[in-house]
């Protein structure tokens, strides 16, 4: 097997790692600025139990996660596919650390904002959706781009429940070609020519954005 | 079949008689990656030819899934004759992995030291290197201890991936007790239960040690 049929085996496997992301894109986006703005909203008892659900998702250890809705949600008598199962449980993850994005980049906001808002007669939900949300936003856009690259990076795992993304067809590969070098190498190169330019556009937004406070570095 | 909370009671004891080795691969991976990072950085800073690698290796390395590090230290060391045990393999992918993080964390840490220090370390005409471990790195540990606290958490979390190269952590016995049983669902649930609480326990220590570190102020 030369490198090229190593490189086309692999990249047979690109069309299950981009489904994936974007699968798992539809969890972390609703979920992110869902949970984050309820967190920034709420008090009490109401914001414990948003932070409860948020932390689940964002504190557990992601291949863990996987494992457990894999195997056990049949056992409660949910039986989703291995597509849905990863989609859903990569995505609520990363969705959990761009929540805390999202809510940073309301809190910082200076509160004559609101203020303002609200000295124009404009209501709770308009000020929200108005004037606070549209400047979170541009500010929490270049950790939203890091949340992505590593939604990428993690779809590696559903390998371990049958899809067959990248990684899965790499060890396809490796089991009928001894030639570990050149497989794995064409992996981990196939990744960063996928994250990479991601990376790259993220640190421009970041530069063409530069609030302070923001985190510096990409990825 | 059903989830059976006495079976799942029965796990408990075999999944943490394996604590140990999570925290351990967890503590020496960090030191790796500390170290690995501050070397990354440290070459950086330098510039020239090295720098550029270094910082190329970098952003390599932070745009390439942990999984993909461990299966290539996994399989291709072996193939050069490199024959090592699973769970020190395990722990180079973590370090290697992790240090591109760390690097950043290094930087930031640095950056963040006013101009003034070295400046003033010169004026009182100390060496390169006294200036390096005297002025920098005292006020860079402050800067760092809060962002390394967290990343520990993070490799916390990614131990659990070394049960992929059959290295027995907690989800490793986990598998085992699945693997007899043929239940899945109970000893997976436990051991993503005592790693959330481990992350979250972890989690408060390092919020509670940065307000102290932030109350302690600039001298």
């Amino acid at each position: 097997m030369s490198l090229f049929d190593i490189w086309l085996g692999i990249l047979k496997g690109v069309g299950t790692t981009a489904a994936v992301t974007a699968y798992g894109l539809l969890f972390a986006v609703p979920f992110a600025l869902g949970f984050g703005v309820a967190q920034y909203l709420t008090v009490g008892v109401a914001r414990l139990l948003v932070t409860a659900v948020i932390e689940f998702w964002r504190s557990s250890a992601v291949i863990i996660l996987l494992f457990v809705f894999y195997y056990a949600l049949p056992v409660f008598g949910i039986s989703l596919s291995a597509w849905t199962v990863s989609a859903m449980v990569l995505g609520l993850n990363a969705g959990g650390y761009a929540s805390q994005a999202v809510r940073a980049g309301l809190q910082a906001l200076p509160s004559g904002q609101k203020e303002a808002g609200a000295a124009l007669g404009l209501s709770r939900p308009a000020i929200l959706f108005l004037i606070e949300l549209p400047q979170a936003l541009v500010a929490m856009s270049p950790t939203f781009v890091n949340t992505v690259i590593q939604l990428v990076k993690a779809t590696a795992l559903v390998s371990l429940v049958t899809l067959s993304d990248m990684t899965f067809r790499a060890k396809e590969i490796a089991q009928v070609e001894y030639n570990p070098v050149a497989i794995y190498t064409a992996l981990l190169l196939a990744f960063f020519v996928v994250c990479y330019p991601i990376a790259l556009a993220g640190r421009w937004l970041e530069a063409r954005i530069a609030a302070p406070g923001s985190r510096a570095g990409g990825i | 079949m059903g989830f059976d909370p006495a079976f799942a009671l029965s796990c408990v004891p075999t999944i943490l008689s394996a604590i140990g080795t999570t925290l351990l691969v967890a503590a020496v991976s960090c030191f790796g990656a500390a170290t690995i990072g501050f070397l990354f950085e440290m070459a950086r800073r330098i510039g020239g030819i090295a720098g550029m690698a270094s910082g190329f290796a970098i952003d390599f390395i932070r745009s390439t899934p942990v999984l993909i590090w461990l299966y290539f230290l996994y399989f291709v060391l072996p193939f050069y004759g490199i024959r090592l045990g699973s769970m020190t393999v395990g722990i180079m992918g973590l370090s290697l992995y992790y240090s591109g993080y760390l690097a950043e964390v290094f930087k930031a840490g640095i950056d963040a030291i006013p101009k003034g220090q070295p400046e003033a370390a010169r004026a009182l005409s100390l060496s390169r290197r006294d200036t390096v471990i005297y002025v920098i790195a005292p006020q860079m540990m402050r800067n760092i201890a809060a962002p390394l606290g967290n990343y520990f958490v993070s490799i916390l979390k990614a131990t659990p991936y070394l049960a992929v190269l059959a290295v027995p952590d907690m989800l490793g016995r986990a598998f085992d007790i699945a693997s007899e049983t043929y239940r899945y669902a109970e000893p997976l649930v436990v051991a993503g239960l005592i790693f959330l609480a481990l992350a979250l326990l972890i989690s408060y220590g390092v919020k509670r040690l940065e307000r102290r570190l932030l109350a302690g102020g600039t001298r």
